[in-house]
């Protein structure tokens, strides 16, 4: 009641209001207008989200990169391979992560903030990390790290390593005694909503272009890296077949704010900051929910989650064609999972 | 287990063979004895790399500006005029807050240096006087750099990149600030180094110009320099610091002509 007696009152008000005035004074009131007439403040239908463009190889310092933009918010990807000796009980795996103790599928944030992870969680891992540099938003100081950051990482990492996205098998170097360890590193430059979706996207490109250097190992047991053909064979290649990895599998997710009874897809930080909460579906390849989380907030519907689950699954019908160029990468390794 | 497993990794570098040692020893002195010599990236000795400069990367802030350099790449993003801290005292001139962190990737052995102190500070030194203070009072300007790739000269591109983003953020500035560094090998000077010049280099000398005013905002200088070497070095920077900001004007002409 409240609320309908501000919206006239401010639509009154608005008539003599610049636009841009009144986005920044009302922005619920503003975000209410737009939903009435079934459009979103930048033009969008509630239910379509943003273009996606993906490059891969953004970063040559790193063994696979990839720079994913999801409209204005801007993520790098990028993967850095480390050798280790391989736990005991798993001599012929990689690792994208330490393993240590299961994680509690429901857990409460220290913000209040209730996480519903439907995914079976057994790995921990400090290898998958989400950063935000002040560079990205107004909100991010220096020294001070967003408080989204830490729970973007832990969600995208068990989402990583819980989808079978992976191998582990294809890091391994020499079983028992050398595997690869991937450091993925996730940097969002440019923050404008839906982060966890661009940053999963970004995630999953730059495994597809990581490269695996050509390696030997010396006297010392130590392996180091050979180039092309150089070297002249004193020390064996280890690893002259296994330069890619294969993905499968492939997590996808879309993240709907919900506000009343409206559903918005890949909503931007605008809408994020005034909406009443918001719902992440991670769909796998062949359509199977791989984790669905809702952030708190306001109550929803079954209905409504089963909307956002057909919603998630139309998205990822319309990017095969879209994401070409990972699309063709995926396709080269795995065309038999993608279908 | 896990501390077996946290001990055990590091980064496969290449073999430090004795040929390659030897190969390193010969560029070096290559670089340091003959009068021209092309370098690794097929450059001669006055020549910098190819600069590619945009403003704009980044949408959430009030300015941002895009550099690479060769493999050196950089974003840096300005915020406000915006409130000071709480705890700041109360200023009649605004003030100018800088950052510079580097990627965990940027560097070939991961996670060197994420937050560079130095670096910030001689940034924000490099930039302070060029930018008009008094029109902001009691408010922050921010300047936030991060390195995507570091690939050698990366203080310099950084200064370049940040005046480029105030200037995109509408701060008021004298003149825009761009910066360029030279090493100095034996008899020669090699200007714009990538990062394994820097590495072999016997001095480096980097200075920050502003050109249309024809004034020096900072300058570094270390290692081993003769004097007629120093003035041939700085007038060396100062012209292709002229050249840098032909290219940042035309960058914000074309952002502008854009904006229309």
């Amino acid at each position: 009641m409240a609320a309908e007696m501000e919206a006239t009152e401010t639509g009154g008000l608005a008539g003599e209001m610049e636009v841009e005035a009144y986005r920044r004074l009302f922005p619920l009131a503003f975000l209410e207008r737009h939903l009435r007439e079934s459009v979103r403040p930048d033009a969008r239908r509630t239910d379509e989200a943003r273009p996606i463009t993906v490059a891969l190889g953004a970063v040559s310092s790193a063994h696979g990169s990839a720079l994913v933009r999801l409209g204005d918010t801007a993520m790098l990807a990028s993967i850095k391979l480390e050798v280790m000796s391989p736990s005991y009980e798993a001599p012929d795996e990689g690792s994208v992560g330490l393993f240590a103790v299961d994680f509690p599928c429901i857990c409460v944030a220290p913000f209040q903030v209730i996480w519903l992870i439907y995914s079976c969680v057994a790995w921990y891992s400090a290898a998958v990390e989400f950063h935000m540099p002040p560079i990205c938003s107004p909100v991010v100081r220096p020294g001070r790290p967003a408080e989204v950051a830490p729970v973007i990482s832990k969600t995208l990492e068990d989402i990583l390593m819980s989808s079978g996205m992976l191998n582990l098998k294809e890091l391994c170097l020499i079983s028992g005694k050398a595997s690869w360890l991937a450091y993925l590193d996730v940097y969002c430059l440019n923050a404008d909503g839906s982060l966890f979706d661009a940053a999963l996207i970004s995630a999953v490109a730059a495994f597809t272009h990581l490269e695996i250097p050509l390696v030997s190992v010396g006297d010392d047991g130590r392996v180091f890296t050979v180039g092309g053909n150089e070297g002249k064979i004193k020390y064996e290649v280890v690893n002259r077949e296994k330069r890619k990895i294969t993905v499968t599998n492939i997590p996808f997710s879309l993240t709907c704010a919900l506000h009343k009874d409206n559903i918005l897809a890949d909503p931007t930080a605008e809408e994020e900051s005034i909406i009443e909460t918001s719902m992440t579906v991670v769909l796998d390849s062949s359509d199977q929910i791989v984790s669905i989380q809702k952030f708190g907030g306001a109550v929803t519907s079954m209905a409504t989650i089963k909307d956002c689950i057909s919603l998630a699954k139309d998205r990822r019908k319309k990017l095969r064609g879209i994401l070409s160029v990972e699309a063709m990468e995926v396709d080269s390794h795995s065309s038999d999972s993608v279908n | 287990m896990s501390a077996a497993a946290t001990t055990g990794t590091y980064s496969p570098a290449a073999s430090a063979g004795e040929k390659r040692r030897e190969r390193k020893e010969e560029l070096r002195r290559h670089l340091a004895e003959d009068a021209d010599w092309p370098r690794a990236d097929g450059r001669s000795f006055h020549d910098c790399r190819p600069a590619f400069m945009q403003t704009g990367p980044t949408t959430a802030a009030s300015g941002s500006a895009y550099a690479e350099f060769g493999k050196t790449k950089v974003i840096v993003s300005v915020f406000g005029p915006r409130e000071s801290k709480k705890t700041m005292m109360y200023s009649d001139t605004g003030r100018l807050n800088c950052n510079v962190s580097y990627t965990t990737f940027a560097t070939p052995i991961r996670g060197q240096g994420t937050d560079n102190k130095e670096y910030s500070a001689m940034l924000h030194k490099a930039l302070e006087g060029a930018v008009m203070l008094h029109t902001f009072p009691k408010t922050t300007v921010d300047v936030f750099a991060l390195v995507l790739e570091s690939g050698g000269s990366d203080l310099p591109i950084i200064i370049s990149c940040a005046s480029l983003a105030l200037a995109d953020a509408g701060i008021m500035m004298y003149d825009l600030v761009t910066s360029v560094s030279v090493s100095c090998f034996g008899k020669n000077i090699i200007i714009d180094p990538t990062s394994d010049e820097e590495a072999w280099q016997d001095g480096s000398l980097m200075v920050a110009y502003m050109p249309a005013r024809k004034e020096i905002t900072q300058l570094t200088l270390t290692g081993e320099w003769s004097d007629g070497k120093i003035t041939n070095a700085v007038e060396l920077c100062m012209d292709a610091c002229t050249k840098l900001c032909d290219i940042l004007r035309e960058r914000l002409k074309d952002a502008s002509s854009l904006a229309e």
